[in-house]
């Protein structure tokens, strides 16, 4: 093959005459350029802009802008903070550790049903998944209609059939965030069991031999083999469904719109409402740029945990 | 013995915990549908009618009728389907370079470009709202569609790179040999060959395009722009207890599209979503 004569295109981007698919000479920059420049222009930009906002006193509706740090601390003493930050902790963790569960308990159920050959589990796989495409604000809008407390509401419909009281899902403070966490469980339980499922998939079978040879419980299986071959994919999902349920309020904004009072009104809620009811451009970049350091030093803190390999790629 | 009888115990608790489990994903959608179907007077009824006595397609008619949802459909489609057009066509030169070309930086390069999907989507909104007012680009979509490309650029790097990874070097090797230059090789031999993982990345952008509903809410106010998911935001915000029965309808007029796909495409989603979330 050496031998051959490979005619030569002009230009020298296949590099050594030895080796027809060299790449190693190849300039990688113009097939990286376009997308290097839409980060450019649609990210990094707009953060450094962010950045900058968050230091003046800007407003949506135009105005000189002057440096200063009133938004700063206007947003930091802003009496509704603490209650908008412990909403976004509750909502988070109580979304992504129910998703994780109940994602990693169907994939261990079909994977149990597939492993015995019981049919219909990919129909169980499917229908959970079918939940993961509907939007969020049809998400809102599904579980506004299952949680409503006028006469057709589905669930307390069901509660005065069955003789029992009513239920005020959406009115009540404290029901009104669980009723959030699950309808926001609903639709993201579908990524988790889908990834869950693929790394369960990868686990060597003779692991589970090895210990059924010495006698291992099923308990003993799962926590000792199981959890520990998960690590890195439970984690990895972690980050991302994390960071997906801080960003997002389409379902929230559809199901309570933040309400009532401030009760299910999260960060990205507020730093919406901030900018474009308030019309408060610079206060409304402190928040986003506040969502963002917690959304990096949440990422961190995972990554600190993944296994050496992973984390090298 | 002992064994077969637990064996079937096992598999019974299998079936009771996937019934629960189905049920409790099915049932909202059941219930969007049984209301969607009732009469006005039925939707009254609540539970005690799932089934209605007299199911009507009335209120599919009447939405998309009275209230430009076709409209609305037909933008949503178009701005997904633009975006993940955009995404594919921009990403894949960088997907082909991850997958194909030695240079240094390249896995620090690709965690960088993963990393940016951590970034909330109001964190640029906020500063690329003023920035598309300056250049008119409020209330088009040209302006929407950007922004879709741009989001779903990270994963769509991701995927292709996947895609690209797996045909076959042998064949640009010959292309080489044939006197191919590197883009024609891309161009006729790699992105052909890559066909079906490149229209699961579209797909999967399609799918997320059609859910998106800040970028949209944020730049489009004339509702003749909407897509589907501002149309029933705002829709919600209009109807009443009286009209739940249309609103329950253009819910389900809203996410049939994206159920289809995902029906008709399953593999090929759930492939795509496992490759980029394990490899992540």
């Amino acid at each position: 093959m050496t031998d051959r004569k490979v005619p030569m295109p002009t230009g020298t981007d296949y590099g050594s005459r030895h080796n027809p698919m060299p790449g190693i000479s190849a300039s990688p920059w113009p097939w990286l350029a376009p997308v290097l420049v839409v980060i450019g222009v649609f990210y990094l930009y707009p953060i450094l802009d962010a950045l900058r906002l968050a230091f003046t006193n800007a407003s949506l509706t135009g105005g000189g802008e002057q440096y200063t740090t009133r938004s700063l601390q206007w947003v930091m003493s802003n009496p509704a903070l603490p209650t908008v930050l412990s909403n976004t902790a509750v909502f988070t963790i109580a979304s992504v550790v129910g998703q994780q569960l109940l994602g990693l308990g169907i994939a261990l159920l079909v994977i149990r049903g597939e492993r015995n050959k019981l049919p219909g589990m990919l129909l169980l796989r499917t229908i959970v998944l079918a939940a993961w495409v509907v939007p969020g604000i049809a998400n809102g809008i599904i579980w506004s209609m299952l949680f409503s407390e006028s006469p057709f509401g589905a669930i307390n419909s069901v509660l005065r059939l069955l003789d029992l009281p009513p239920v005020a899902w959406l009115s009540n403070p404290a029901n009104a965030m669980m009723s959030a966490i699950i309808a926001n469980i609903w639709q993201g339980t579908a990524f988790s069991m889908i990834v869950l499922y693929a790394a369960l998939k990868t686990i060597d079978p003779a692991l589970y031999e090895a210990a059924a040879v010495d006698g291992a419980k099923p308990w003993e299986r799962f926590w000792f083999i199981t959890l520990p071959q998960m690590r890195a994919a439970l984690l990895v999902n972690s980050i991302l469904i994390t960071i997906q349920t801080l960003n997002t309020f389409d379902t929230i904004i559809a199901l309570t719109g933040g309400g009532p009072g401030r009760a299910t009104e999260v960060l990205s809620l507020f730093a919406y409402n901030t900018v474009f009811y308030s019309f408060d451009l610079a206060g409304g970049s402190v928040l986003s740029i506040v969502l963002l350091a917690i959304s990096l030093a949440l990422a961190a803190l995972y990554a600190l945990f993944l296994p050496r390999r992973e984390a090298d790629q | 013995m002992i064994r077969t009888r637990f064996s079937v115990l096992a598999d019974i608790a299998t079936y009771v915990a996937a019934l629960v489990i189905a049920a409790f994903f099915l049932i909202p959608l059941a219930w969007l549908v049984s209301l969607a179907v009732r009469t006005p007077q039925e939707i009254f009824f609540g539970a005690s009618r799932f089934i209605p006595e007299n199911p009507t397609l009335a209120n599919f008619g009447q939405v998309l009728t009275d209230t430009g949802f076709l409209t609305y459909l037909w933008n949503g489609l178009k701005l997904s389907g633009l975006g993940a057009l955009g995404a594919v066509l921009v990403a894949a030169p960088a997907a082909y370079a991850f997958s194909r070309l030695n240079f240094r930086g390249r896995s620090g390069l690709m965690m960088a470009i993963l990393a940016v999907q951590m970034v909330s989507g109001l964190v640029i909104l906020i500063p690329l709202y003023r920035y598309m007012g300056r250049l008119g680009l409020l209330e088009s979509h040209v302006g929407v569609t950007a922004i879709y490309v741009a989001i779903g650029l990270p994963i769509t790097v991701w995927l292709l790179k996947t895609a690209f990874d797996g045909v076959p070097i042998v064949l640009e090797e010959a292309a080489a040999i044939d006197g191919y230059k590197r883009l024609e090789t891309f161009i006729r031999i790699t992105l052909p060959l890559a066909g079906p993982g490149i229209a699961s990345a579209l797909i999967l952008n399609m799918i997320l395009n059609w859910s998106q509903f800040l970028v949209p809410f944020i730049m489009l106010t004339e509702s003749s722009k909407w897509p589907i998911s501002v149309a029933i935001y705002n829709y919600a915000g209009s109807t009443t207890a009286t009209t739940t029965h249309l609103l329950a309808a253009a819910c389900l007029i809203a996410l049939v599209p994206a159920i289809v796909a995902f029906l008709l495409l399953q593999r090929a989603i759930v492939s795509a979503l496992t490759a980029g979330a394990i490899k992540g």
